[in-house]
């Protein structure tokens, strides 16, 4: 398979680009070939300014500037995003990238009210994020980030989109042990993805 | 009562941005001292960077280049939020409001044990005003409604519940009409005329 990672985190020495690390060497090691957007290292910009929020709608002319990053998308099979979650929530990097690329025309089109989807060469959507707060808590804030992924992204990939979800929680109080045995956790499970 | 106004949508001639004048003129016909963060026109930078995320637990030093922004919230009694639902949440602009100001020694304080705990419960009154391109029951239903929870959930815990919150939110805007468009602008002058 084909598969773009996508990476958001400002800090080179981070978990995340450990995770990072360990999510690319598991696909590669599978015999995937992996793309890897890493935001911040790219310089995207994740503010939708008027211009291009003026002509959202508008499919004829709403990829202008983003086009690399549709033919990205296209030119997959599966999409794993690694990210820490800050505020319930992806970064804002990550999230301007959702506001930006995924436009209607692009990965899914509106009809009447009703949203079919267009990225349907995608099978398959895994996460990998950590978390500050214990994984009760994400439930009670109703797992915006998960929710949005599994749901919303998914609804607009191919049909049967099988979907992954690995979370380190309670990242505020981690141990090297805890972060050792999730990172090994990533590097198995997306071995087999 | 000072309220803070955090507005963030980029087109001048938008539906949020006729919201945001209504909401303006509402608070200050109700004597209310109003502080306008319009994000878009401010050109906020939402990209926490590497530097912000070094800095990020150092209380002495996380604030110094958001320090304005901390202020209005510091100095808040209400905090209102006008935006557009994008993508089943808030546009990453606003998203970058929250990762860059709502720090630790700001919205919260990390203790030793590793445990977040309220830090603005000066705060008294929190409303949000959004709207969505999809029907209520797909955002909350299928999707969690996710602004919501960020405003309501949220704010409650970092106010430790002392605040009240209300959230009132345009839904199905792909189908809107003049009409449910002028209701829901009445609706937003009820709410905030009635604030306290």
């Amino acid at each position: 398979m084909k598969v773009l990672l996508v990476y958001c985190h400002p800090r080179a020495d981070s978990y995340a680009a450990s995770l990072r690390d360990e999510a690319r060497a598991a696909l590669e090691g599978a015999g995937h070939a992996v793309d890897l957007l890493d935001l911040y290292a790219e310089g995207f910009d994740p503010v939708m300014d008027a211009d291009e929020r003026g002509r959202y709608h508008d499919t004829a002319r709403n990829t202008e500037g983003i086009e690399t990053h549709i033919a990205r998308l296209r030119a997959v099979d599966a999409i794993v995003f690694v990210y820490p979650t800050w505020w319930y929530g992806m970064p804002a990097m990550l999230k301007g990238w959702f506001d930006r690329v995924w436009a209607p025309g692009v990965v899914f089109d509106i009809n009447g009210g009703v949203i079919r989807p267009l990225l349907t060469n995608v099978r398959k959507v895994g996460v990998v994020t950590t978390m500050g707060a214990p994984w009760w808590f994400a439930w009670f804030m109703g797992h915006p980030g998960r929710m949005f992924l599994s749901r919303g992204v998914r609804a607009i990939c191919g049909r049967g989109c099988r979907f992954l979800w690995l979370a380190h929680d309670r990242m505020d109080s981690s141990t090297p042990e805890s972060r050792a045995a999730f990172l090994a956790k990533v590097g198995a499970r997306l071995a087999r993805f | 009562m000072k309220v803070l106004v955090v507005y963030c949508h980029p087109v001048e001639t938008s539906y949020n941005a006729e919201i945001h004048r209504t909401a303006l003129a509402t608070l200050r016909a109700g004597g209310h001292e109003v502080v306008d963060l319009d994000l878009y026109a401010e050109g906020f930078d939402p990209v926490l960077s590497r530097e912000d995320r070094l800095e990020y637990h150092d209380t002495s030093k996380n604030r110094r280049k958001v320090d304005k922004y901390v202020a209005q919230l510091e100095w808040a009694e209400a905090v209102v939020f006008v935006f557009p639902t994008w993508c089943y949440s808030m546009p990453a602009m606003l998203k970058g409001w929250f990762d860059k100001v709502m720090l630790p020694g700001v919205s919260f304080v990390l203790g030793a044990d590793g445990i977040a705990r309220p830090n603005l419960q000066h705060v008294k009154r929190v409303v949000g005003i959004s709207t969505y391109g999809r029907p209520w029951w797909v955002a909350t239903f299928l999707m969690g409604n996710p602004p919501k929870k960020n405003i309501v959930r949220y704010f409650r815990i970092i106010t430790a519940a002392r605040a009240r919150i209300t959230y009132i939110a345009h839904y199905d805007m792909n189908r809107s009409t003049d009409a449910t468009r002028g209701a829901f602008l009445k609706k937003v002058e009820r709410t905030l005329a009635a604030l306290a």
